[in-house]
């Protein structure tokens, strides 16, 4: 175990279901939002590609 | 030693991050600095339009969590913002910060990338105008702090200007001074009739600084200046007829009853029609008057 792990205390079964959906919720829109982004990155490259040309 | 609580508390939810942005508040945000991109003169692509939007959109959500970062003592008292996720223990204040500050460098890059380095450069004085000067600073120590307030509110428009222009000229100076001068009508009417317990909480509210009576005057007086530089765009030739003829009805609309509630006496926040009256007038009022300069604009060109 980890010297940050150490210094947390443990977590009941309760507990630790909420703490994992909760990180799964937060991965499935943060992977929403890098894709938007990526999207978003995509079309602003290629209008300012378009613009300069 | 961190307890499971803690470590949970730790990791906020996706929906009090978002809750943090004020999502209320942002909607007029985004509505002001669209119409400030589409009154500016000369073109912009739609996707940095967009994009223009979008980082105005994310640096407001940031001054928000970086108010309420700094806030969480004054919402905890106070019952309407109570329940909001730093006072109701959702969330630590570590979490806030790093999320307002992450935010408002995003936005303020996304801005210079994508639109030009001087809207972005507005965008983040803007970011710096509301969590440092406003919140950090001016708020608990002036009655004044909702018009000092109103100027960080005063930004979205003449950044959304900006973001087509590259400069900032008179016109983006005058929309500013509009929502600037708003501000205290609109913001006072409401706190007359509203106890929002900010003696409890140690805000200088006018109303309760200065008295009701100080404030109603306050309020005519603000709405003759506001009213001033709403038809000044006119004027001065910068904007067209259908604008004038909307921000001169808007305007006169506005005086009456602003002139109505300085005339009030009443003391019982159930039996204050007028001060409700011009509340409600003061949101149509800046939503038709920006919806005016657009279309004035459309027409034009």
């Amino acid at each position: 175990m980890s010297e940050i792990d150490q210094d947390k205390a443990p977590m009941s079964p309760e507990e630790q279901k909420v703490y994992q959906a909760r990180q799964k919720h937060r991965a499935v829109i943060m992977a929403g939002l890098l894709i938007f982004m990526v999207i978003l990155f995509y079309l602003i490259t290629i209008v300012k590609i378009g613009s300069g040309s | 030693m961190t307890t499971a609580a803690q470590t949970i508390q730790g990791l906020a939810s996706a929906r009090d991050l978002f809750a943090l942005t004020k999502p209320r508040v942002m909607s007029l945000v985004i509505f002001t600095a669209l119409c400030g991109l589409l009154a500016a003169p000369g073109t912009i692509h739609p996707v940095i339009g967009f994009t223009a939007i979008l980082a105005i959109s994310l640096g407001a959500g940031a001054s928000a969590a970086l108010n309420q970062w700094y806030e969480s003592d004054i919402d905890a008292v106070m019952k309407r913002t109570s329940g909001r996720p730093l006072p109701a223990g959702r969330m630590d204040r570590e979490t806030a910060l790093h999320f307002g500050i992450g935010l408002s460098v995003f936005s303020v890059l996304l801005m210079g990338v994508a639109v030009n380095w001087f809207s972005a450069a507005f965008l983040a004085f803007a970011i710096f105008f509301y969590a440092v000067i406003y919140t950090i600073w001016l708020k608990r120590s002036t009655p004044q702090n909702i018009v000092i307030g109103g100027a960080a509110g005063a930004f979205p428009p003449a950044i959304g200007w900006a973001a087509v222009t590259g400069d900032v000229t008179l016109m983006p100076f005058l929309l500013f001074a509009i929502i600037f001068l708003w501000t205290p009508p609109h913001f006072w009417a409401l706190a007359l009739f509203v106890n929002s317990d900010y003696s409890k909480a140690g805000v200088p509210m006018m109303p309760v600084v200065a008295g009701r009576q100080s404030t109603r005057h306050q309020i005519f007086g603000y709405s003759l200046l506001l009213a001033a530089v709403t038809v000044a765009p006119f004027v001065l030739g910068l904007a067209g007829a259908v604008y004038g003829v909307a921000a001169i009805a808007l305007s006169g609309i506005f005086c009456v009853l602003a002139w109505q509630v300085a005339r009030s006496k009443t003391t019982e926040p159930k039996d204050m029609a007028a001060e409700k009256r011009l509340f409600k007038f003061s949101i149509l009022y800046l939503f038709a008057l920006f919806a005016a300069l657009v279309a004035d604009r459309m027409i034009l060109s």
